[in-house]
């Protein structure tokens, strides 16, 4: 079955084999987040956490925890992630929809759906047709057309991306003029990790990508501002053209 | 060094090194997955498995210094948490009844890591990667668009298809 | 040619109302022993801090096992470096039980072993921390640095290399003293600067926990101490006892004693044989202190030392106009009568070492016939202050001998008098009961202790101070 709803400021596309009741999780799962992590709805949370309403003390422990999970990422990303602005405020919005994305994903249980919202993917299982999921990569420079595909198998179920031409409040780029990737996508396991580095990424350059995709178990495709391309060696393989491939040259 | 003092000082110091021994097996025996000493507050103990995030971390009170109102100054040690990569134990930091900064005080130091090294991203050429076809593709991965960027991206033009097919 | 007194010494206690130098002995020693297990015991006990707080069961692999003896070598050199802070404080409980030369003796010898294991603490942590995150030491550089405070660790550590590249006697000889000074002082900023990530990152001392209490406990004392000792009490001293120079007085051809005048100079409490550290503010002196030895017991008003010129710095000081004034820090020292361990005394003197044994002479606690002073000189040039001793020594029923000549090789003793058999011995019979101070040039002073020792004498019973000339 097929669904689209909006939320979060953006549009859920979702594929799934079951019932309503499915969806209605899913859309449960979003509607909440939003109420509690947007910052452009004047009563949510965590609005009301930044506008010093409430005590973050008093906050609900999801969004502490939220704001905990994000500070521990912006050490182990050595600052590239950070939910803060350049201000001080803090944003959360770089990690609220990967994490509300997790969250769906465990109300929609172990079936095969694949979900997507916003460009960023998390899957169970496998297409209708007994193929696995396979995710197409938007060309940075032609919207319109994809820059290649990968199936999410194995130990991928989530791919993220993020790009630094259409930027978020959620990534700054570090101290630099241009950006050296305009493009990052991760594949990963779980979706807030792929989310949180594909940031990472795009804010910190290729220190940033050297160091994370030797510490994290990721693989990651980058496309710069004159289209060149990277690819981890897992990535390569599976975007590769050729079917019958020897392992990568590395 | 006069007999005396050498003497002291080896006596002493081997004490004191197997009072840190001792001290030390006692703290460990104290510190399994969820309770180091904190006070209440709901916890969120676990870890996620394969993951490099770790869930779980409650404020329990290890020293207040603020008054008796409703938010406390001082820093509070969350539980301990057995993540893949060892043992993580956060410290909120509250000052003025806002959270200003979250402590790493256990820094996980161990292995447990299977991740190969080599997973450099090197240069790929683009008549390398596979002509994708979108007939043959689930879903479309790429940066965020809104809900009006949505309009106008191949997601959108994929739902469709999937919609009336 | 020597002088030898007629009558021979009759042997009686020291002077009734005073604890007996045994006594007193056995208290300093007790003293001393504390302190010197205190500071020996303290490596152990920060190695301790880390055992303490369950640091051996996170030590499972090879990164862990290396990253466990990164922070217990980062622990065990601040611990040698906050020792050396206070060593180097003047403090006076550590002055008084084993003299302020020991203690900056002690503190040169922490300073390689300080700077090798904070290295080793840096290294071994990238080795191990780098091992547990999959990579490299080098790659585990850029994550390290991004944590909070490390870069100003890194800036603590580079200064703190300086400063003992600076302070090794090779590099040392090379400069001039002030220039050494000035990045000596570097060391405040590079403890300073180290401190932060400590207490931010140090796991093993996080908030909450009795080590962070023990550490900053330490930083406190040692920082305290440098701020009271060094700092405070000298300079509240120097303005409460207003010294002031009086005039400077040639003595011989390279040597002038400085008259002071002040306030309330005998509440300094000097002991005969003690040093003061100098500073005279005019335009060409004012950056460059000097250790002086008093040469007279300091009346309420007036106060006097003897400096022999050896350089630009000491001739700067015999230029002095009358009115200059005077900062110090002190007295300081156990060239005295309070380190006195047996009943009878015996002095040795050369050069510009007569200086503290006159005073030692004048400030001590002495019956008749219980003092033996030998005055040594190659020339009749090398005299100054010989008449002063002699009416001491009558006046305090002391026995002098003069030693005047070449010396002989091999000896401190002039030719003459090793050929007539004199030894240490002849000249001082009740020795083995004696408390030997020898003060002079350091070669000659160190022959005369060798030769002591070489007799047996205890270590207890043999101070010393030496000159660099």
């Amino acid at each position: 079955m097929h669904a689209t709803f909006e939320t979060m400021g953006t549009v859920v596309s979702l594929e799934w084999s079951g019932d309503e009741q499915a969806l209605a999780a899913a859309r449960a799962v979003f509607e909440r987040a939003d109420r509690r992590f947007s910052l452009y709805r004047p009563d949510s949370e965590l609005r009301r956490v930044a506008d010093g309403a409430v005590e973050l003390l008093d906050a609900s422990s999801e969004l502490r925890e939220v704001y905990a999970t994000a500070l521990g990422w912006r050490g182990e990303t050595g600052g590239a992630f950070t939910p803060h602005r350049p201000d001080g405020a803090v944003d959360l919005n770089g990690i609220v929809k990967a994490w509300a994305m997790a969250e769906a994903g465990r109300a929609l249980g172990d079936g095969d759906w694949c979900l997507n919202v916003g460009g960023d993917v998390l899957v169970s299982g496998q297409a209708a047709s007994g193929a696995p999921w396979v995710v197409g990569i938007v060309d940075p420079a032609d919207r319109a057309s994809l820059l290649t595909a990968a199936p999410l198998v194995g130990g991928r179920r989530a791919a993220a991306t993020s790009g630094s031409a259409e930027r978020g409040d959620h990534i700054w780029t570090r101290g630099r003029e241009g950006a050296e990737f305009v493009q990052v996508t991760v594949l990963a396991d779980d979706i807030v990790t792929a989310d949180v580095l594909a940031t990472a990424i795009v804010s910190g350059g290729a220190a940033s990508l050297d160091d994370l995709t030797a510490r994290f178990d990721i693989d990651v495709l980058t496309v710069d501002a004159e289209g060149a391309l990277r690819a981890t060696p897992g990535m390569r393989e599976l975007v590769s053209d050729s079917v019958e491939h020897a392992t990568s040259a590395r | 060094m006069r007999r005396r003092a050498a003497v002291a000082s080896i006596i002493a110091s081997a004490g004191v090194i197997l009072a840190g021994v001792q001290v030390g097996a006692a703290v460990t025996a104290a510190r399994t997955p969820t309770a180091t000493g904190t006070g209440s507050g709901s916890s969120n103990g676990g870890s996620t498995s394969g993951t490099g995030t770790s869930s779980g971390t409650s404020s329990g009170s290890t020293g207040s210094t603020g008054s008796t109102g409703a938010a406390k100054d001082g820093t509070f040690n969350g539980t301990t948490v057995q993540t893949p990569f060892g043992p993580m134990q956060v410290a909120a930091v509250i000052s003025g009844g806002k959270l200003t900064d979250v402590k790493v005080l256990q820094r996980t130091n161990q292995g447990g890591r299977s991740i190969q090294i080599s997973n450099q991203a090197d240069p790929m050429l683009r008549n390398e990667v596979l002509q994708a076809q979108s007939a043959n593709v689930s879903t479309i991965g790429g940066a965020t668009y809104t809900s009006e960027g949505y309009l106008q991206s191949l997601q959108a033009a994929l739902d469709q298809a999937g919609f009336a097919g | 040619m020597t002088i030898q007194n007629a009558s021979r010494p009759a042997v009686s206690p020291s002077s009734a109302g005073q604890p007996s130098p045994q006594a007193r002995f056995r208290r300093r020693s007790a003293i001393s022993d504390l302190l010197v297990v205190i500071a020996w015991v303290s490596g152990p006990v920060a190695a301790s801090l880390y055992l303490a707080s369950g640091g051996l069961a996170d030590v499972k692999d090879f990164g862990s096992f290396f990253t466990a003896l990164g922070i217990v070598t980062g622990l065990i050199g601040t611990d040698f470096i906050l020792l050396m802070l206070v060593l180097a404080a003047r403090v006076p409980v550590i002055d008084r039980a084993v003299g302020h030369d020991r203690a900056i003796g002690l503190h040169r010898q922490l300073g390689k072993p300080a700077l090798y294991l904070i290295l080793a603490h840096a290294g071994l942590l990238l080795i191990g921390y780098g091992a547990s995150s999959g990579i490299n030491a080098i790659a585990e550089i850029g994550p390290m640095l991004a944590l909070p405070d490390m870069i100003t660790a890194v800036v603590g550590t580079a200064l703190l290399i300086a400063v003992v590249v600076t302070s090794l006697v090779a590099v040392r000889r090379k400069f001039p003293y002030e220039f050494w000074h000035v990045i000596h002082l570097l060391s405040y900023a590079a403890v300073l600067f180290a401190l932060p990530h400590q207490l931010s990152i140090g796991g093993t001392l996080a908030e909450g926990t009795v080590q962070r209490v023990y550490w900053i406990g330490l930083y406190v004392l040692a920082i305290g101490a440098i701020v009271i000792f060094r700092f405070g009490v000298p300079l509240f001293r120097s303005w409460a006892h207003d010294i002031r120079v009086q005039q400077v007085e040639w003595i011989a051809p390279d040597v002038a004693s400085i008259h002071l005048t002040g306030r309330d100079l005998r509440a300094l409490g000097a002991g005969g044989g003690q040093f003061v550290i100098w500073r005279f503010w005019t335009a060409g002196t004012w950056w460059h202190s000097h250790p002086i030895s008093l040469s007279a017991l300091p009346t309420d008003r007036h106060a006097r030392i003897t400096v022999r010129v050896l350089g630009r710095g000491t001739r700067r000081l015999t230029t002095v106009k009358p009115g200059t004034r005077v900062s110090f820090a002190g007295p300081y020292g156990i060239f005295t009568d309070a380190a006195r361990t047996s009943p009878k005394l015996a002095i040795v003197a050369a050069g510009i070492g007569i200086t503290p044994a006159r005073a030692l002479l004048e400030g001590s606690q002495l019956a008749r016939g219980e003092a033996t002073v030998l005055v040594r000189s190659s020339t009749d040039d090398e005299t100054f202050l010989w008449t002063e001793m002699r009416k001491l020594a009558e006046a305090r029923g002391a026995q002098l001998f003069a030693m005047v000549g070449p010396r002989a090789r091999n000896s401190w003793m002039s030719q003459h008098d090793t050929s007539r058999g004199v030894t240490l011995r002849s000249i001082f019979p009740d020795l083995d009961s004696s408390d030997l101070y020898v003060c002079g040039p350091q070669a000659w002073a160190e022959a005369v202790v060798a030769d002591a020792r070489a007799a047996g004498l205890p270590e207890h019973q043999i101070h010393l101070e030496s000159f660099e000339l």
